[in-house]
């Protein structure tokens, strides 16, 4: 089945749905008062921001909703956060790391509502979740909460979906550049009899990703030199396909909320380059299907007042296959020639499955001993298991490996001084285990050193305070001794261009941060709020991605000790919810504090600034929203926003004249937008230009990204 | 007739009195004839170092740095990488065919074809990478560092030989030196025995001027990946150039060699094969002895296309036989490992030795009655030879201290056996080549 056609079947299913939801809409009708709710929602949804703001640790937070009638994906709202990069390594639905203060993306933790998100396959991620279920997102910089039961290193995203206790239908569907196509529907009815609450959820995305690549070398007309030329990307088409059914009760006596939940994710990507854009790949693909169960409980004044109970269970059954089974050598435009190597591995040919069962626990226990003082047990049990097989491969033997982690921590909260201090403490114990049956590329992998099984235990504690001195001003401190279990992506690669490292080790980390943070309110709806913090990471085996020399393939390698210490700073000014200025600035040092080698000898590399990635960034935004504009209960808002990455080297900065380094050179980044909005926010049009002044953008290794782009998207919320 | 008998006597006696006064005389040493006078060519030097870890085989994911100069003497500057030199790391592989100042290879940044260059020094000593040609691949596609070399008709010709199809085809390609262009290509008539899996990555190959054959060694494994030299099996290919057909295709015996050495990546990076004057082959090799994987040195006859089994130049293996370079006179540098210290990449457990072919004896260069010190590097090749003379370099690594040394280059003179100490370079890189370019 064609990809094209399994778009059309999904947007098919959507528009058959839309009915049948249109009904329930009906019974909720009034839309203007639901409207209204909605605009009451976003000043709730503000201040649970600033709630968050106010909390004992560093958070960012971004209203997503007010965003959602325009956003394409998740990725680029939280990538105008400070303290917060995202590179993507090219269009719709290419692999991206997120960075927290200097963290790398996987040392990052990804939640939907406190779960794990990986627990909707692994294909899903904040580029491909559907942007209209979303609430808001919280982003913990460096300590993370207790409750989360993580072992999040340089911070944690939660992702919060729309808790509304009302009926409502979204529906979106949005064009753009290089044949992309996006739907999202998703709905919520409530059993007026019955109680029981249904929540389904349809998304569907799809991109050619066919934009120009530039200065690309091809072969001139009778092969026997290369030339240079702009050439449009062949072999990257992406679709996700995700369904969701959600069903349970609420407020009942026995439990304040239980859902059961089952999703659906098929994910089928063309594969267009190795990790460098030298090695273009034209025929290999990886598809990704997965299905989810999960159950959720919560009870206040659970077995007692005063006792609060939270548990969820999770099971996914998750297959990828990466296709690599052709014996041929791309070139950009297409051309090719039939060598010996395979396209993805230069090796033999490959149909290789990867079957990744995950499983996840978590419950929290939280007791109030008394008023402003709660204690808290929290458990999460992560079991992934990696299960190859290879049907082209006769020789590839088939692997079966476990990873699973256990993560039990306690933490005590307190508020003092009539909430003007906040303090929270937490220890927690991870246990790792890994059972290891691969033995492919032994000297690649490591997998002959750690054949077997193997556990091990680690302990990590923190502490995080706030006071508020007044309005303007408040100031809070945290910090943590972390641990981060590697991922199975970087423990067992990623199938394709990611080579495993079974003798990874975990990053263990001291995390400290300095935050101040407050609002003025100039009079007259002007006001500007700040916040500024400083960090320090001190990393031991800090996991970095490597490309490995001539097979353009990832690895994940420890490297002994890192210190990352670093500032971001944001100001706000806000009039009247008209006129909204932000700019935001980053910088962060990240020394590789290794300082010597295996051998015993001194490291050159020791103090030297970590290669290959961005050290000072900062994005700016202004917006302007005129109402009422043309339609009754209109909104128009105008929006730009720009990005500046500071260039960067590819490898150490120290050694090698300047002149011959490879580096990703400075990015600035120019998107616009416009949003009108009608009947209080029923009908939205959007219009979105990325890219606006069509910059050659670059992230990892040199891979482009996409030159200027527009999206159209139509969004309508009964 | 009386007249002529006393002359005839006279003479005689003239004759025998000069002859016997001239065989008493001391005699006159014939005139020397005039020494030839060397040429000494005109080399730059071009070291390549690694941060953290040795390269090659991909070994290094931490940078690989190049500085060329003029000479390696002790009254040279320390080499500095501080802001000095050129970052391959992302475009160019450690391992290349090197002839004259001109490098030519796969590159790292996977173009799809061969690449050819050279590295320039300005007024400043400030090193810049030109590339001189680059051609796509025609219908033989090469991965980097996966291809052995041999050079034709007075280095005009460059052959190249990889394998393809999971390693069980052998594949060559034939460039024009000058400017990459495509010659000719084709397929080995080379079969994987019954019971075998792929071949070496690579093999070996080289171009013998005596009998004008391009002898291609190589071996048969039972699966791709395995390493298990005992049940490897070794071939010699002697193969016609002008035709590229094979004429011969020996099975070696597993007592005379079990693989050659260099099986992954030819000749890029390391020396294990070597000619003498009389263009005897001389070929690095492994076999087995008590269940660990030792060096060996093996000879072909000039004249005959096989080892020569009752000889061998490296007996009594302290571990792997890693490259060989000839010096002229019998005289070999040998760089091997000591298995009793290490077997990483990294291990300090490799040394040099100067091999007497005539006596297949060797011994440790040695720098003022000492040793030179073990150093790490696996697929290390830091030594050259240039104008009579052996540049050796030594890591910094002094084992069990943690403090590196400055690496070290020394000079050992072929023809007399001196070692003197050279240039330094600066402290903490992996030390990995030394690559002699005839700038001429």
């Amino acid at each position: 089945m064609s990809i094209r056609y399994r778009l059309l079947v999904s947007l098919v299913l959507l528009g058959l749905c839309f009915p049948l939801f249109g009904q329930d809409s009906l019974s909720v009708k009034g839309t203007l008062g639901d409207t209204l709710v909605l605009s009451n929602a976003t000043v709730t949804a503000k201040s649970r921001e600033q709630q968050l703001r106010e909390g004992a640790f560093a958070v960012g937070a971004l209203n997503i909703r007010l965003q959602a009638s325009t956003l394409q994906s998740l990725t680029s709202a939280i990538d105008r956060t400070a303290g917060i990069r995202i590179r993507e390594e090219g269009g719709v639905g290419s692999d991206f790391d997120l960075s927290i203060n200097g963290m790398s993306g996987n040392s990052i933790r990804y939640f939907l509502d406190g779960m794990p998100l990986d627990a909707k396959g692994t294909g899903m991620t904040l580029a491909n979740l559907p942007v209209n279920i979303i609430d808001r997102v919280e982003i913990y910089k460096g300590v993370i909460p207790a409750s989360f039961g993580s072992d999040a290193l340089g911070g944690a995203v939660n992702i919060i979906t729309n808790r509304s206790s009302r009926n409502y239908l979204d529906f979106s569907y949005g064009i753009g550049s290089f044949h992309t196509h996006k739907a999202d529907f998703s709905a919520q009815y409530i059993g007026k009899k019955t109680g029981l609450v249904f929540k389904p959820v349809l998304s569907a995305n799809y991109s050619k990703n066919d934009y120009l690549m530039r200065d690309v070398k091809v072969r001139n007309a009778d092969r026997t030199a290369f030339i240079v030329t702009d050439l449009p990307r062949f072999h990257d088409a992406y679709l996700s396909l995700f369904g969701q059914l959600e069903a349970g009760v609420q407020d009942r006596g026995w439990a304040d909320a239980f859902f059961v939940s089952a999703s659906v994710s098929k994910i089928d990507k063309e594969i267009q380059t190795g990790a460098t854009q030298d090695r273009v790949i034209g025929m290999a693909e990886r598809n990704t299907q997965s299905l989810n169960v999960a159950a959720r409980y919560e009870k206040a004044d659970f077995l007692t007042e005063g006792m609060q109970f939270q548990a969820s269970v999770s099971h996914t059954w998750d297959h990828s296959q990466t296709i690599d089974t052709t014996y041929r050598r791309y070139y950009w435009d297409g051309t090719y020639i039939n060598g010996g190597y395979s396209e993805i591995r230069s090796r033999g040919k490959t149909l290789r499955q990867y079957r990744r069962p995950l499983t996840v626990v978590r419950s929290n226990l939280a007791y109030r001993l008394a008023e402003g003082h709660e204690l808290a047990l929290n458990y999460l049990l992560n079991r992934a298991g990696n299960r190859q097989t290879d049907t082209w491969d006769s020789d590839f033997v088939p692997t079966d490996d476990v990873l699973a982690k256990h993560i039990v921590s306690l933490s005590y909260d307190q508020s003092l001084m009539d909430g003007r201090m906040n303090n929270a403490l937490f220890v927690k114990d991870y246990v790792n285990h890994l059972t290891v049956g691969q033995s492919e590329l032994p000297s690649t992998t490591g997998s002959d050193k750690v054949r077997g099984s193997n556990t091990q235990n680690y302990v990590g504690y923190g502490i995080g305070s706030r006071y508020l001195f007044l309005d303007p001003l408040a100031v809070k401190a945290s910090l943590e001794h972390s641990i981060r279990l590697p991922i199975s992506r970087e423990v067992l690669g990623n199938g394709s261009t990611v080579y495993p490292n079974l003798a990874l080790k975990p990053e263990i980390s001291d995390n400290f941060n300095l935050g101040l943070f407050g609002t003025f309110d100039l009079g007259g709806g002007h006001s500007i709020s700040y916040e500024a913090n400083g960090f320090i990471r001190l990393v031991d085996n800090y996991i970095r991605a490597t490309v490995t020399e001539t097979e353009s393939m990832m690895q994940y390698v420890n490297v002994d000790a890192v210190h990352i210490k670093g500032v971001d700073g944001e100001i706000r000014y806000d009039w009247a919810g008209k006129l909204h200025v932000a700019a935001n600035v980053s910088y962060d040092d990240s020394r590789d504090m290794r300082k010597y080698t295996q051998s015993g000898d001194i490291s050159v590399t020791y103090r030297n600034r970590t290669p290959n990635r961005p050290w000072t960034y900062c994005n700016a935004e202004v917006s302007y929203t005129f109402h009422n504009v043309g339609l009754r209960d209109s909104r128009l808002r105008l929006t730009a926003d720009y990005q500046y990455v500071h260039w960067f080297y590819l490898t150490w900065a120290a050694y090698g004249s300047a002149s011959t380094k490879s580096k990703v050179p400075t990015q600035h980044i120019t998107n616009a937008s416009l949003l009108y909005s009608w009947q209080g926010g029923r009908y939205n049009v959007s219009l979105e230009c990325t890219n606006l002044l069509d910059a050659l953008a670059f992230d990892n290794y040199m891979l482009q990204k996409p030159g200027r782009a527009f999206f159209l998207k139509f969004r309508l919320f009964l | 007739m009386k007249e002529i008998k006393k002359m005839l006597v006279l003479a005689i006696t003239l004759v025998t009195m000069i002859t016997m006064a001239v065989s008493c005389q001391k005699p006159v040493p014939e005139p020397e004839p005039e020494p030839e006078p060397e040429v000494l060519k005109d080399y730059n030097f071009d070291l390549f170092v690694c941060a953290v870890k040795h390269g090659g085989m991909s070994q290094n994911k931490n940078g690989t740095y190049v500085r060329s100069v003029p000479a390696l003497t002790a009254d040279q500057p320390r080499v500095e990488f501080t802001g000095k030199g050129i970052d391959i790391t992302q475009n160019y592989t450690l391992e290349s065919i090197v002839r004259g100042k001109y490098y030519y290879q796969v590159p790292q940044k996977a173009t799809g074809g061969f690449v050819k260059f050279h590295i320039e020094r300005n007024a400043a000593g400030d090193e810049s990478i030109v590339e001189d040609a680059e051609v796509p691949f025609k219908d033989n596609v090469y991965s980097a560092r996966k291809y052995t070399h041999a050079w034709l008709n007075d280095s005009t010709t460059l052959v190249v030989v990889g394998t393809s199809d999971k390693a069980t085809k052998v594949i060559w390609s034939k460039l024009n030196e000058s400017n990459l262009a495509i010659q000719s290509e084709g397929t080995f008539d080379i079969t994987l025995p019954e019971g075998y899996g792929s071949f070496s990555t690579t093999g070996l190959l080289t171009y013998r001027k005596s009998d004008g054959k391009l002898y291609y060694f190589y071996f048969a494994k039972p699966a791709a990946g395995m390493s298990d030299a005992a049940k490897s099996q070794t071939y010699i290919a002697v193969i016609d150039p002008s035709t590229m057909k094979v004429e011969s295709n020996t099975a070696v015996p597993n007592a005379v060699m079990e693989e050659t050495a260099g099986s992954a990546y030819g000749e890029l990076m390391q020396n294990m094969i070597m000619y003498d004057e009389a263009d005897n082959l001389y070929v690095a090799g492994l076999i087995t002895v008590s269940g660990q994987e030792m060096g060996i040195l093996r000879r072909i006859p000039v004249g005959s296309r096989t080892f020569d089994a009752s000889w061998n130049g490296f007996p009594n293996p302290e571990g792997k036989l890693l490259t060989v370079q000839y010096l002229g006179n019998g005289k070999v540098l040998s760089y091997s490992r000591d298995e009793s210290l290490g077997t990483k990449i990294d291990s300090k457990s490799h040394f040099y030795s100067i091999i007497n072919l005539a006596n297949s004896s060797r011994e440790r260069v040695k720098f003022n009655g000492q040793d030179l010190p073990y150093c790490g590097g696996r697929f290390s090749q830091r030594s050259a030879v240039a104008n009579g003379k052996a540049y050796i370099g030594i890591g910094g690594e002094v084992e069990g201290e943690a403090e590196a040394n400055y690496p070290t280059i020394y000079i050992y003179d072929c023809r007399t056996g001196v070692v003197e100490k050279g240039v330094e370079l600066s402290k903490g890189f992996c030390f990995d080549i030394i690559r002699a370019m005839d700038v001429k």
